[in-house]
């Protein structure tokens, strides 16, 4: 990357577009602590680092100044012992007083920039414990609903990538940016101060990098944009190929896939190729005119001609000689930066966009629901604000029942489960449990009532008597090993390498169905009056079928029970039948009665049927169903 | 690092790197000639040798012309040399994955590629300009100096020289130090990510526990961890820094000290004293910082080691001559293996005659997917041998095993086109009638009816607009185009919808006819029907085989296996009556 950076670099410096923006990522680093208007989520963002600023930019600030003084001691140096050339009498004192100084401040610099350096990047760890510790608060408030559908990816963005990208920011831009500012400045004065001809002479390379900045400047964001747009084509481009390679060998001909891989490459190359192409002149122009053997052999060729036409004294080009060569070192540095700066701030953007996620609203004066019957008045639901999922439900679930909710995909039925236990608030209407709306209660009370055991096994990588005491973790090891028995595990567990000690993923590898009897498990020692089942007769593993539902039947046992289901005889003796078609209870009633009403679950369960007794190779296996 | 890119690069793409390294090697040294030339044309000017010093004017000057033309000409090659090994980087990389057995494929492979190939391809494609410039300019220029001081100044040049062991020996133990903390941080990292990535995904357990000690233990522990490691790599890396910072300016303070010292005593003259400080006052930096490009250099060498390591990956032996198999019977004679650990299946033999449908069943783990595996040979066995129409499959070769053999996996990948275009797949020279009556056949006509486009419409990305059960149709639709004599069919585990169920009953029914057929089976409709039934064990054997007759007469394993299973088929949620089974197992049992 970092050919195509020190290209943005040059592109970007000059029009202190990275400056402006990282500037902008620091609203309250900016005016140390006094808010900005910033956005509210963006309140307090580097709160973690904000006492530290001070001492970082003080530290920068006397590192940036004193990294001239050795040079001007030098020029001192030459100066004090300038008189010995003519053969006149030297101060040896002040000789020595100037190399000692030159000395200290060398040692002052060094040291001023590796505290600042140092407690930048100690401040950067501050800024990261507290923002992982904020995301983890933040989605322990989030609505459920947000973890079904990007949960892994956006986590794992702001966790990982966002996080670390504004490493660059705290820990190196303060730095950067004062160093970059503070020493042509301060160069520059100490030369006007000394001989202002040779100073001019300094500044001419600076100019001419800048128009020529200003040159490679012109399309360089809309180059970055199609830069940034043939990754993410190479990206797609190499995930397919990867994945699809598989189906490719295995079907004997390598055609399609690698075609489109060779030629996203091959487009990727010829634009990578193309920039360089065209960016190469001016950047190497760019290099040569800033470079300290171009500067120092044009400082000599200016200095030669000011002395030998008696304009200035040889003492009066040796400051130019030293200091002039440094002066776009700092800011070509800070260039090379660039593509980072950037980087942190789209993060701080994106992590700022995280923290506003509107969290799950908590009720000021939490009541306590009396009984455990469900209950869902006229209740109204959409994911988007536009499109109604579920429309004017209305339904009670008695304590000790069991509701089954039945319907095609898409009908409605998984999200109106899922609004039980509040994955998400309703639209409108309300949904109460033992006569209490459950955005009344407090989060801990909701859950004591409702457990819900879906698809997805949510193990921890711990122990297994971690993972099953997970909800109660004062639980004993009697009642641990009980739970575990009544969900047909214990046996399972015993067989581990360490028992109940065995880690989940190290030396626990469960299958599908064992995960879901240790979840149900679990489910048992949290011992909820209500209990949402989703799906919870298609199981991961067909092979431990049977085990799973005989667990499941000790979960189910005494609860009020919420089920969905596919398989439409598992669901036959429950109490009531909901059946959802586009979001509306269509029909309720027992399975009985429902069959016999010939609608929508009679055709329903006609087509099940069907589909588990015909085929042309199933007559052997026709009575085993019925 | 300059080898290992050599070594991946393409012939054109090594001479242009040879090249480039010796204009930057040029460059540098030119560089450190003009800080040379520095000290006796400012010689000449302080003592007012005019001639003198335009004399070295003109040295100067040259020298500037001809490292600003070394410069130009690095820069072009580096441009040139960083497309060039690019695209030579690219290619490799995309002809090695072909050529990797499809074993290499069975983990997901895609992030770790996809950052190869967007990130580590152009990051080392540069590095020999971008980092290998600064690091090579940052060692030969001084020493370039160094050898040339030993010319003007013997005593200041015996100083630096002193000084080079040292700061070389303490550079080297700085980037043994930070890559030490730098992998103790990549742990410490991985490990907290995982944990919250994990709490995000059990987060509706979590909610149920509340504010449960025992998660919050866990991810609290993880992010301490990290800390901690960042900071000692931050306070450490800061350290060794540090010392070599320090190191680098003691030397350089000792020269000015030293200079001083040698000028008031009128050994050096002020002449030769003022243009040595100057060059080795302005010399700090770059060496200084050339602490932290060494960091970028291990990281380009990373990258080149993973494509490397990738180039290194071993496939499996090929035949020169590919046999000729006769039939299409599969036989496991004695075969043991395992994925690098305890072995998945062991001393196992069967035989699956031509033309006939063999069921695998057995407990979850116990190898079923893995025998299918061997057949299609992503991997050898360890022991064994796999034949097919009584050739041992390496004598037959990949590409003829692969051209037998038609898999119907269970996690089927489609690629981001139209549903015809996956259908195609198989057999890339059908015509359009054929594909289409291999979706009407595997039942893909119906998912095509409900969708706008037809059989146009798009699957998206690795076929997201469709049910597993929907893209298992295609992938059957598939295998019946490509048409080869055996099919391995991996059963859909998770219950699918009523359409489906019955989609894919008729797809099975359709790709049985005149083939050899392994399917590992679920549906006890598949089991019952197979034409022999191979019921593996929990030790990776075979517990017992044979037609489902024979075996559920015999009353072992499989029996118990067969009831169990229809039992849980006909089971009942209630929460008054705990379990209701209502299927006639006994009459189950007879059968």
């Amino acid at each position: 990357m970092f050919y195509v950076e020190s290209r943005i670099v040059l592109i970007e410096v000059g029009g202190a577009d990275v400056l402006a923006r990282a500037w902008k990522a620091w609203p309250m680093a900016s005016s140390a602590g006094v808010s900005t208007g910033s956005t509210s989520a963006g309140e307090g963002f580097f709160r973690a680092v904000r006492g530290k600023l001070a001492i970082i930019v003080v530290f920068s600030l006397i590192g940036a100044i004193t990294r001239i003084f050795p040079l001007i001691g030098i020029v001192e140096l030459a100066r004090t012992l300038w008189p010995a050339l003519s053969g006149g009498p030297v101060v040896a004192g002040r000789a020595w007083l100037v190399a000692v100084l030159s000395a200290v401040s060398l040692v002052v610099t060094f040291a001023a920039s590796s505290i600042s350096t140092e407690i930048s990047h100690l401040a950067d760890d501050d800024l990261q414990l507290d923002l992982r510790s904020r995301i983890i608060e933040h989605l322990r408030r989030l609505p459920l609903g947000w973890f079904d559908s990007r949960s892994s990816g956006a986590v794992r963005k702001a966790t990982e990538n966002d996080v670390s990208a504004l490493h660059q920011l705290v820990a190196h831009t303060i730095n950067d940016v004062i160093t970059a500012v503070t020493v042509p400045i301060i160069s520059i004065a100490y030369l006007f101060g000394t001989e202002w001809h040779m100073a001019l002479a300094c500044i001419l390379p600076i100019l001419i990098a800048g128009v020529l900045y200003i040159v490679m400047m012109s399309g360089g964001q809309e180059k970055y944009a199609q830069y940034d747009a043939s990754i993410v084509r190479l990206n797609a481009a190499t995930i397919e190929y990867v994945h699809g390679i598989a189906v490719v060998k295995t079907f004997g001909q390598t055609g399609r896939s690698h075609q489109r891989y060779r030629d996203e490459t091959g487009r990727f190359v010829d634009f990578y190729g193309g920039w360089m192409r065209e960016t190469t002149t001016t950047q190497s122009l760019v290099e040569i005119v800033t470079s300290p053997v171009v500067i120092l052999v044009y400082l000599c060729a200016i200095g030669s001609w000011l002395v030998s036409t008696g304009v200035t004294t040889v003492p009066g080009i040796l400051p130019a000689l030293l200091l002039g060569i440094g002066l776009t070192a700092p800011l070509l540095n800070l260039g090379f930066s660039a593509q980072f700066i950037r980087n942190a701030v789209q993060a701080r953007e994106s992590l700022v966009a995280f923290f506003a996620e509107p969290e799950t609203p908590q009720p000021d004066a939490p009541l306590e629901p009396s009984g455990h019957t469900i209950a869902m008045d006229r209740v109204g639901f959409s994911y988007d604000g536009e499109h109604d999922v579920l429309h004017e439900i209305t339904t009670r679930c008695a304590p000790g029942s069991v509701t089954a909710l039945v319907g095609a995909s898409g009908s409605g039925k998984s999200t109106l489960a899922r609004l039980i236990p509040r994955f998400y608030d309703v639209g409108s209407g309300a949904v109460s449990i033992g006569e209490v709306d459950v955005r009344d209660m407090a989060a801990e009370t909701l859950y004591s009532q409702v457990g819900f055991v879906f698809q997805d096994s949510y193990l921890l990588r711990t122990t297994v008597r971690a993972n099953i005491r997970l909800t109660r973790p004062q639980a004993d090891r009697q009642q641990i090993e009980e739970a575990a028995r009544a969900a047909q595990i214990h046996d399972r567990i015993l067989r581990l390498p360490r028992g109940y000690d065995s880690v989940i993923g190290e030396d626990a590898h469960l299958s599908g169905g064992e995960a879901q009897r240790l979840t149900i498990a679990r489910a048992l020692l949290t011992d909820a009056p209500i209990l949402v089942l989703d799906e919870a007769t298609a199981f991961a593993d067909p092979d431990s079928e049977a085990a799973i539902q005989r667990a499941l039947s000790a979960l189910a046992a005494d609860r009020t029970l919420v089920v969905i289901a596919h398989r439409l005889h598992t669901i036959t003796n429950a109490d009531q039948l909901l059946v959802l078609d586009g979001g509306r209870i269509v029909e309720r009633g027992t399975h009985a009665e429902l069959v016999a009403r010939g609608g929508l679950y009679h055709d329903m369960w006609r087509a099940y049927e069907a589909s588990r007794t015909t085929g042309p190779t199933a007559s052997t296996t026709t009575e085993a169903h019925q | 690092m300059i080898r290992k890119l050599l070594s991946l690069a393409s012939p054109r793409g090594r001479s242009l790197l040879r090249r480039l390294i010796g204009w930057i090697v040029a460059g540098a040294i030119l560089q450190g000639l003009a800080f040379l030339a520095l000290v006796p044309w400012l010689r000449a000017l302080i003592t007012g040798d005019m001639a003198s010093a335009d004399r070295w004017l003109i040295v100067l000057i040259v020298i500037g012309v001809c490292y600003a033309a070394s410069f130009w000409i690095a820069n072009k090659l580096g441009q040139r040399s960083a497309t060039e090994v690019l695209s030579s980087l690219l290619d490799r990389f995309g002809d090695r994955l072909v050529d990797l057995p499809a074993a290499w494929f069975s983990k997901d492979r895609s992030g770790e590629m996809a950052d190869i190939a967007t990130r580590g391809t152009v990051f080392a494609a540069s590095a020999p300009y971008a980092i290998m410039r600064p690091v090579l300019s940052a060692f030969i220029t001084p020493a370039t100096v160094l050898v040339g001081a030993v010319f003007l100044e013997w005593r200041i040049a015996l100083v630096m020289a002193v000084s080079v062991p040292l700061i070389w020996w303490v550079f080297r133990w700085l980037q043994v130090m930070t890559a030490r903390f730098d992998r103790d941080q990549v742990v410490a990292v991985g490990e907290s990510s995982s944990r919250v990535i994990e709490f995000a995904r059990v987060q509706p357990a979590l909610r149920v526990a509340g504010s449960s000690s025992i998660a919050a233990g866990l991810i609290d522990d993880a992010l301490h961890a990290e800390d901690r490691a960042k900071r000692r790599m931050h306070v450490g890396g800061g350290a060794g820094i540090g010392v070599f910072g320090l190191v680098v300016h003691i030397a350089i303070i000792a020269v000015i000290i030293l200079g001083t010292w040698l000028a008031l005593h009128e050994a050096i003259g002020v002449a030769s004293l003022i243009p040595l400080l100057i060059l080795v006052v302005r010399f700090t930096e770059p060496i200084w910082q050339s602490g932290a490009l060494g960091g970028g250099m291990s990281i380009a060498a990373n990258t080149l080691d993973q494509i490397q390591a990738l180039v290194d990956e071993a496939g499996l032996p090929e035949p020169a001559t590919p046999a000729t198999p006769e039939g299409h019977g599969i036989r496991f004679d004695d075969v043991t293996f395992g994925y690098g650990g305890t072995p998945v299946l062991r001393h196992l033999s069967f035989e699956v005659p031509d033309g006939s449908m063999t069921a695998i069943v057995g407990p979850s783990g116990s190898g079923k997917t893995t025998i299918t595996r061997l057949i299609a040979r992503f991997y050898d066995p360890e022991q064994g041998v796999v034949s097919i129409g009584g050739v041992p499959l390496p004598e037959l070769g990949s590409s003829e095993v692969l051209r037998s053999v038609a898999p119907v996996f269970q996690d089927v990948y489609l690629f981001d086109g139209t549903i015809l275009d996956n259908i195609w797949l198989g057999n890339p020279g059908a015509g359009r009638q054929e594909v289409l009556e291999a979706g009407r056949r595997a039942r893909v006509d119906e998912i095509a009816d409900r969708l706008p486009e037809g059989w146009d419409a798009h699957v998206g990305e690795g076929g997201t607009n469709l049910s597993g059960g929907e893209r298992q149709r295609i992938s059957i639709a598939r295998a019946l185009l490509k048409n080869a004599p055996i099919v391995l069919l991996d059963e859909a585990t998770a219950s699918l919808d009523i359409d489906n169920e019955r989609a894919i009953q008729g797809a099975f029914d359709a790709v049985r006819t005149g083939r050899t057929l392994v399917v590992v089976a679920h549906r006890l409709q598949t089991i019952s029907t197979a034409d022999r039934i191979v019921m593996l064990d929990e030790h990776g054997g075979i517990a017992e085989q044979g037609t489902h007759r024979e075996l559920i007469a015999a009353g072992g394993v499989y029996a118990r296996y067969w009831s169990e299973r229809v039992d849980a088929a006909g089971w009942r949620l209630t929460a008054a009556q705990q379990v209701t089974s209502t299927s006639t197992t006994s009459q189950m049992k007879e059968n």
